[in-house]
C-alpha cells in the first residue's frame, strides 16, 4: 500500500505535465478546429445550400456512424498506404477535430433552428445581408443555447484524446500505461490517471458555469 | 410624388390566393392606413413590399427603381431593405442587444458608420421615442410598449423613404398601445413617410392621410380617411367599420 501511495507521489509530476502539455493543447486545438467545422457545416445545412448541404449530411452520416478509435487507426495506420503520411500528434488532432465536428454541428443546428425567424427577418429589414444577419444576431443567440451541449462535447473531448495513446501519440494515458508497466502499480497509477482527468475536466465545469452566466446577460429579466 | 407604386401584385401560399391583385400608390410624407378583416391580406402585402414574401406577379416602383416583383435580385432586395424600414406585430428586436446596440446596429455594420457616431445617432432616435433612458436595457428587460418603441427608434435610424408598420400595436396589452401610437403620431406630423397596417380605427381616422380597406387579397375601397370614414361608398366598407367601431 504505501509503495503504491510513493509510485502515485513520484509519478504525479510527470503525468500532469503530459497532461498539461499534450492533453490540454491537444483537446483545445483540436476543439477549436471542430468549431470552425461545426459552425461552417450547420451554416450550410440550415441555409440549405444545394449540393454543399448533401455533402454536409454525407459527413455528418460518415462520421457519426463509425467509431473513433476506428477512425484513427484508418488515418494513422491505413492512409500512409495511399502515401498520406502525417504525425500521430497531428492525425489525432485532425481526427478529433472532424469527428467532434460532426456532432457539434448538429447541435448548432438545432440551436440555430431554434433562434425565431423574426430575428432574421429584422436582420434583412435594417439592411444586412444572410451573413452579417447570422453572425451579429442569429449565431450569437444559438451558440448560447447550444453551450451546455457544446461543454458536453467538449468535456468528452478532453478524455477522448486518450484514444491517442493507440496511434502513438505520448500523451497522459499512454504515459501511465508505462510508468504502470514499470511498476507494476496498475490500480494506482490508473486511478491517477482518471483523477487527473477528473481535475481537467471539473475546471472545465466551473469554466462553463462562469461562462454561461456571461451569455445568459441578456436572459436576466433585472437589468443590472 | 409617389415613393412607392405598386402595380398588379398577386400572391399565393400553395393553392390559395392571398393577394389577387393590388395597386398601390405612397406619396413622399403620407401616412396610409390598410385596414380590413383577419385573412384579408393586408400583412401578406406589406410583406411582400418589402420583400419578406416573394411575390408570384406584379411591378414595383420605388423612387427611381422599377422592379419586376417575383424577378428581383438579391442585390435589389439589399438595396431596398437599406431605404426603407419594418416595424413588427411582435417587435423582433434583436434578443442578444442592447436597446442602442439595437438601433446602432444596421448603422455599423451596413452604412460603416464608426461606433461612435453610430451610438450618437443612436440615442438620438431612441429620445425621439422617449426611451434613451433605457438605452443599455435589454429586450427583455422592458415592456411590450417599451420595446415596440425601440423597434420604431432601430426603424428610425437608417432615415428610411418608407416605414412599414406590420399591426404595430396589436401585441400590446391595451395600456401600452396608446405609447406607441402617440410615438407614431408625432412621426406623422414630422412629415415621415408611413404604410401602416393596423386594428386601431382611430389611428386610421385622425392620424394617416389616406386609408384602404382590404378584404379577400383585394382592395375594397380607398380614399382620404376622413372622407372613408364618415361615407364609405361600398357597404362591405360600411359594415366592417361599423362593426369594428363598436
Amino acid at each position: 500500500m504505501d509503495q503504491a501511495i510513493q509510485v502515485m507521489i513520484d509519478s504525479f509530476p510527470k503525468l500532469l505535465a503530459k497532461g498539461l502539455l499534450m492533453t490540454v493543447p491537444m483537446t483545445i486545438l483540436s476543439f477549436s478546429l471542430s468549431m470552425v467545422i461545426a459552425v461552417i457545416t450547420s451554416l450550410i445545412q440550415y441555409a440549405k445550400v444545394p449540393v454543399l448541404r448533401q455533402i454536409a449530411r454525407f459527413y455528418i452520416w460518415l462520421i457519426r456512424g463509425t467509431p473513433l478509435l476506428v477512425q484513427l487507426v484508418i488515418v494513422f495506420y491505413g492512409l500512409p498506404a495511399l502515401g498520406i503520411r502525417v504525425s500521430p500528434y497531428w492525425t489525432a488532432i485532425i481526427v478529433f477535430a472532424i469527428c467532434e465536428g460532426a456532432y457539434c454541428a448538429e447541435t448548432l443546428r438545432g440551436a440555430l433552428e431554434a433562434v425565431p425567424y423574426g430575428q432574421t427577418e429584422a436582420g434583412y429589414c435594417v439592411g444586412m445581408n444572410f451573413q452579417q444577419t447570422m453572425w451579429h444576431v442569429v449565431l450569437p443567440q444559438a451558440f448560447k443555447n447550444a453551450f451546455p451541449a457544446l461543454s458536453n462535447s467538449l468535456i468528452s473531448l478532453v478524455k477522448d484524446t486518450s484514444l491517442a495513446a493507440n496511434i502513438t501519440v505520448q500523451e497522459m494515458f499512454m504515459t501511465g500505461q508505462r510508468i504502470a508497466g514499470k511498476t507494476y502499480q496498475f490500480l494506482a497509477i490508473y486511478v491517477e490517471v482518471a483523477l487527473i482527468y477528473l481535475l481537467f475536466c471539473t475546471v472545465l465545469t466551473w469554466l462553463q458555469k462562469k461562462l454561461e452566466k456571461v451569455l445568459n446577460r441578456y436572459n436576466e429579466k433585472e437589468a443590472r | 410624388m409617389a415613393v412607392l407604386e405598386v402595380k398588379d401584385l398577386h400572391k399565393q401560399f400553395g393553392q390559395t390566393e392571398i393577394l389577387r391583385g393590388i395597386d398601390l400608390s405612397v406619396n413622399k410624407g403620407d401616412v396610409t392606413s390598410i385596414i380590413g378583416p383577419s385573412g384579408s391580406g393586408k400583412t401578406t402585402f406589406l410583406r411582400c413590399l418589402n420583400f419578406l414574401e416573394s411575390a408570384d406577379k406584379g411591378t414595383m416602383q420605388f423612387d427611381c427603381m422599377t422592379l419586376d416583383m417575383p424577378a428581383v435580385t438579391k442585390k435589389q432586395i439589399l438595396e431596398i431593405h437599406k431605404r426603407t424600414a419594418f416595424v413588427f406585430q411582435n417587435y423582433n428586436l434583436f434578443a442578444n442587444k442592447t436597446a442602442l446596440q439595437n438601433v446602432t446596429q444596421g448603422l455599423i455594420t451596413v452604412r460603416k458608420m464608426k461606433r461612435k457616431d453610430a451610438e450618437e445617432v443612436g440615442m438620438k432616435m431612441l429620445k425621439r421615442v422617449g426611451m434613451d433612458d433605457r438605452a443599455s436595457y435589454y429586450p427583455i428587460q422592458l415592456s411590450g410598449g417599451q420595446q415596440q418603441r425601440v423597434a420604431i427608434a432601430r426603424a428610425l435610424a437608417g432615415d428610411p423613404d418608407i416605414i412599414y408598420f406590420d399591426e404595430p400595436t396589436s401585441a400590446l396589452d391595451p395600456e401600452l398601445i396608446g405609447e406607441v401610437l402617440k410615438v407614431m403620431q408625432s412621426l406623422a406630423s414630422e412629415g415621415l413617410t408611413m404604410l401602416v397596417v393596423t386594428h386601431e380605427m382611430s389611428f386610421a381616422r385622425d392620424v394617416s392621410a389616406h386609408t384602404i380597406f382590404m378584404e379577400g387579397g383585394k382592395i375594397v375601397e380607398e380614399g382620404p380617411s376622413k372622407e372613408l370614414f364618415a361615407h364609405p361608398s361600398k357597404q362591405r366598407t360600411e359594415e366592417f367599420i361599423r362593426r369594428i367601431e363598436k
